[in-house]
């Protein structure tokens, strides 16, 4: 009975979810950088110029990793992998935090990043088995007209501070608000992030992970083919990744 | 009047032996314990000079100072916490988690026992203290130095003990700027 | 005449003993009260000539490139994704290694009565303070937003916003701190009895230096008692500090989700690798302050450097037990990030640190500190102290920035370039030689109650036929 008993609690900690989630079809995933793009505009992400892009300094909240496979003339692409912060239920990069400037929000079941906060120790961003986090190395020049597309839902960072997709928190607010004014529920669909509505594949699905009716639920579960990424570091990623379906 | 006044007399030794020999005739000749003091340039014990136990609060002060470090420490990891207007939750560790909290008593703990014992120091030796005060500088060069409290109708009688005694030099003490 | 020659052979034997052990060695407290302050008082045109180019560095390399820093960002520095800790922590975990040596010596070896600390205690413990001083430059240097530092200090405040108790670095912090300020007490304490004697026996400024830093000291029964039981209990309390400070510098690692860091004997693999450095810098020190400084050939001697060579000797050893430790279950376990660490630190682009860290950590001390003659010569310790010290600046280079280039993301994969930090980590370097210096020539090196104390209870004496040393326990 005891062995049983321990079954059903692995399986509790396995399905545990959290509140927002989302499902990447990397079988569809083009990599143009549409989402890319459209998170830099929609949350103020800075541009770092060619120079400190290249030293790896690249400033984005979703990524498109690009890999291959053989040597040179034979290389085979794979699938491309947009990265982006996983909204881990059990967040490494928390704790480490001596400023507590990224803590977890009980209410929508995120990692935030309090900029103001942020000492600029850069633990969270060693600590992130995902390297999802993006650092303020500089005060970076926005050429114009750049500032005059800023988006006023969204703090500008400056300096030393962390940074790293909020899975479009204002976004999240805004409807929340709405829906409240008029005294319903948020409807699955009602919204979503910059990175999911800029797909032209539709390879990126946002909603609730918790309602087993949303659409990215349903995606979830539905091929059987829904890995997280680096699943046994026990971190409980919010973001399914569908591949080879 | 004059007959009851107290004067202090040091007498500078060069050696360990004749200092004890020293403390013991006196001892003799009617002086309390409580009125002697010795000053030297290396710590030497009461047991080498034949001297009662010095008193000293240092440990305890040490004990206290490490008891409100741990006090201190307990309010971190126990009371903060449920200081802020919402709990602060971060990844899925408990607010008041165990081992870190084992760290953080253990480190207040340290930092207030080692302030405390560095404060008692002060306190026990009434540091710092610049007023004058009666001292030979022969003391830092290892010479043991005797300062005696008496009646001012024993002065000579203690002077003339001392120097029989290979007292390198005895003299009425002087309150000096050091 | 068989008679007389063994009487005579004896006789040189007990001469030798003399000669080699500053213990057995003594001269009137006054002559070394007067050797002390001299060598104290002589400043050479030389040590001028240093100062004055060590100053520059400190305000050039140290000070203005933090400015710029400051005004400039992160972004000056060689760090980036994955690289987000450099050098400057490298420079932090190597000074607080340095300042290890210092609490080993005066405290450990208090506790224990090894006689042979006593001349050098102050020295050694002088890097300990100047040491943490360096570390702490280098961790806020290290802070994308260092003018905000004291949000990390606990203090009431308005938010009732308080640090992150779960942090390691916040634990860093609090451990950091007693540490400074308990090896500055634990300096401070013994230098009492001497800043007195200085006081005796100096005019002008200093003597109001030393009056105002003696606060007083005569050397009463009851300011000598209250001393030695506040330094007793600084000996035994600031042991387990010590070696909850470096554990903690470890966990910094060891508690990340990082390829390679997350190792259980992380802890004592720190703490004996701060040992490692900081007893070859001690060496190095001693080997220094004996050669430029006036009389201390007197002070110190090659039994000195023989008793450290040998710490070193039996710290190298246990220090190489516990990196094969490390790496031989990182090895077995084959995690597939793991491997291709170990592969990247022994065959990458910096493979050639990995191998000059097990040279001059673990080769060079054991086949040199062996010999008793060799470990007796100063120039021969000051160089292998040296490269023990390149060798563990390596271990912790080999700890941040080579092992986070691989994780378990290998789109990131970059390898770490240092910009400014070189500059500056050169300027903590400078900035450490310097506050030594002035602090050499400003308060006395060498604890002289410690050395009278401690000749006076050392003696000659003879078992049978043989003339031995002997140690009475005068405390």
């Amino acid at each position: 009975m005891t062995t049983d008993y321990k079954i059903s609690e692995m399986k509790m900690s396995e399905e545990q979810t959290g509140k927002w989630g989302m499902v990447i079809d990397q079988d569809i995933c083009t990599g143009c950088q549409a989402c890319v793009a459209a998170c830099a505009m929609e949350n103020n992400v800075t541009f770092v110029g060619e120079v400190d892009s290249g030293y790896g300094r690249s400033m984005h909240w979703i990524r498109i990793e690009r890999f291959w496979e053989g040597e040179y003339p034979e290389v085979k692409m794979t699938s491309n992998q947009p990265m982006l912060c996983q909204q881990c239920g059990h967040a490494t990069c928390e704790p480490v935090c001596p400023a507590f400037a990224t803590v977890h929000s009980q209410a929508e079941q995120l990692n935030l990043q309090v900029y103001n906060r942020c000492v600029g120790t850069r633990y969270c961003a060693n600590n992130c088995p995902y390297q999802v986090r993006a650092f303020n190395w500089r005060d970076y020049q926005r050429p114009e007209p750049l500032p005059n597309q800023f988006n006023p839902d969204v703090t500008v960072r400056r300096k030393g501070v962390m940074e790293k997709c909020t899975f479009c928190i204002q976004r999240i607010h805004k409807a929340q608000d709405k829906a409240k004014s008029e005294g319903r529920e948020v409807v699955d669909g009602e919204f979503t992030t910059a990175c999911a509505q800029a797909c032209p594949a539709n390879a990126i699905t946002f909603g609730r992970v918790d309602d087993p009716k949303s659409l990215v639920s349903q995606m979830a579960r539905a091929h059987g083919h829904g890995v997280k990424h680096l699943e046994e570091l026990g971190t409980l990623p919010n973001v399914t990744y569908l591949k080879g379906g | 009047m004059a007959e009851s006044k107290i004067v202090d007399i040091l007498a500078v030794f060069p050696e360990l032996e004749p200092a004890a020999d020293a403390i013991e005739q006196l001892r003799l000749l009617g002086i309390h314990d409580d009125c002697m003091n010795v000053i030297s340039g290396i710590p030497v014990t009461e047991a080498m000079l034949g001297r009662p136990n010095q008193w000293t609060n240092v440990p305890r002060i040490a004990m206290g100072g490490a008891a409100l470090g741990f006090l201190g420490g307990f309010f971190l990891a126990y009371v903060a916490p449920f200081l802020y207007p919402y709990p602060i939750q971060v990844s899925t560790q408990s607010f008041t988690p165990g081992p870190p909290t084992v760290v953080v008593l253990f480190e207040l703990t340290m930092l207030g026992m080692l302030l405390s014992t560095f404060l008692g120091v002060f306190l026990d030796s009434y540091f710092p203290n610049y007023r004058p005060m009666k001292y030979v500088p022969e003391v830092s060069d290892g010479k043991i130095a005797i300062l005696i409290e008496c009646p001012h109708a024993d002065e000579k009688k203690i002077m003339d003990a001392l120097n029989k005694l290979g007292a390198e030099s005895v003299r009425p003490a002087e309150a000096q700027h050091l | 005449m068989a008679e007389k020659n063994k009487q005579h052979q004896e006789k040189s034997h007990e001469e030798h003993l003399r000669e080699e052990h500053l213990m057995l060695d003594p001269l009137p407290r006054g002559q070394m009260n007067d050797m002390v302050m001299e060598s104290m008082n002589t400043t050479s045109w030389k040590f001028w000539v240093v100062f004055a180019i060590l100053s520059v560095i400190v305000a050039v390399y140290l000070f203005y490139d933090w400015a710029v820093l400051i005004i400039e960002g992160q972004g000056v520095a060689g760090v980036m994704r994955p690289d987000y800790w450099g050098i400057f922590l490298v420079n932090t975990v190597f000074w607080i290694g340095i300042s290890h040596a210092g609490t080993f010596i005066s405290a450990i070896l208090r506790v224990f009565k090894a006689e042979f600390r006593r001349p050098f205690t102050r020295a050694a413990e002088l890097m300990t303070t100047f040491g943490l001083v360096q570390a702490g430059f280098s961790v806020f240097m290290h802070m994308g937003r260092v003018w905000i530092a004291y949000w990390l200090f606990p203090y009431p405040n308005q938010r009732m916003l308080w640090p992150n108790l779960h942090s390691p670095l916040t634990w860093d912090l609090l451990a950091i701190t007693t540490y400074l300020l308990s090896s500055t007490m634990y300096l401070f304490l013994p230098l009492i009895p001497d800043l007195a004697m200085a006081r005796d026996r100096s005019t002008g400024w200093r003597k109001s230096f030393y009056k105002t830093l003696a606060l007083g000291f005569r050397g009463t029964e009851g300011e000598w008692t209250h001393l030695r039981n506040a330094m007793n209990i600084f000996a035994f309390a600031i042991i387990p500090v010590m070696f909850s400070v470096h554990t903690i510098v470890s966990w910094d690692f060891a508690a990340a989700t990082r390829p390679g860091w997350n190792s259980t004997i992380f802890g004592p693999y720190f703490v004996v690798g701060a040992l490692h450095s900081g007893m070859g810098a001690v060496i190095m020190v001693l080997a220094i302050v004996r050669g430029t400084m006036k009389h201390m050939k007197y002070f110190i001697r090659p039994e000195h450097f023989e008793a450290i060579g040998k710490l070193m000797l039996i710290i190298s050893m246990t220090w190489a037990y516990f990196f094969f430790n490390d790496y031989m279950v990182q090895w077995y376990g084959g995690d597939k990030w793991t491997r291709q660490l170990l592969h990247f630190h022994e065959a990458g682009p910096l493979g050639w640190m990995w191998f000059a860290m097990l040279v001059f950590n673990v080769v060079i001390p054991w086949s040199v500190l062996w010999n008793r003659k060799w470990r007796s010569t100063p120039w021969i310790v000051f160089i292998v102290g040296l490269l023990i010290n390149v060798g563990m600046w390596f271990e912790r280079y080999i700890i941040i920035p080579v092992s986070v280039t691989i994780n378990r993301m290998p789109f990131t994969w970059r390898l770490y370039e240092p910009g400014i930090e070189v500059p500056m980590g050169i300027g903590t370097l400078a900035f450490f030689i310097l506050l030594y210096m002035a602090a050499s020539r400003l308060i006395p090196l060498v604890p002289v109650w410690e050395v009278q104390e401690g000749q006076m209870a050392h003696a000659i004496k003879k078992f049978g036929r043989e003339t031995v040393v002997t140690v009475s326990d005068l405390e």
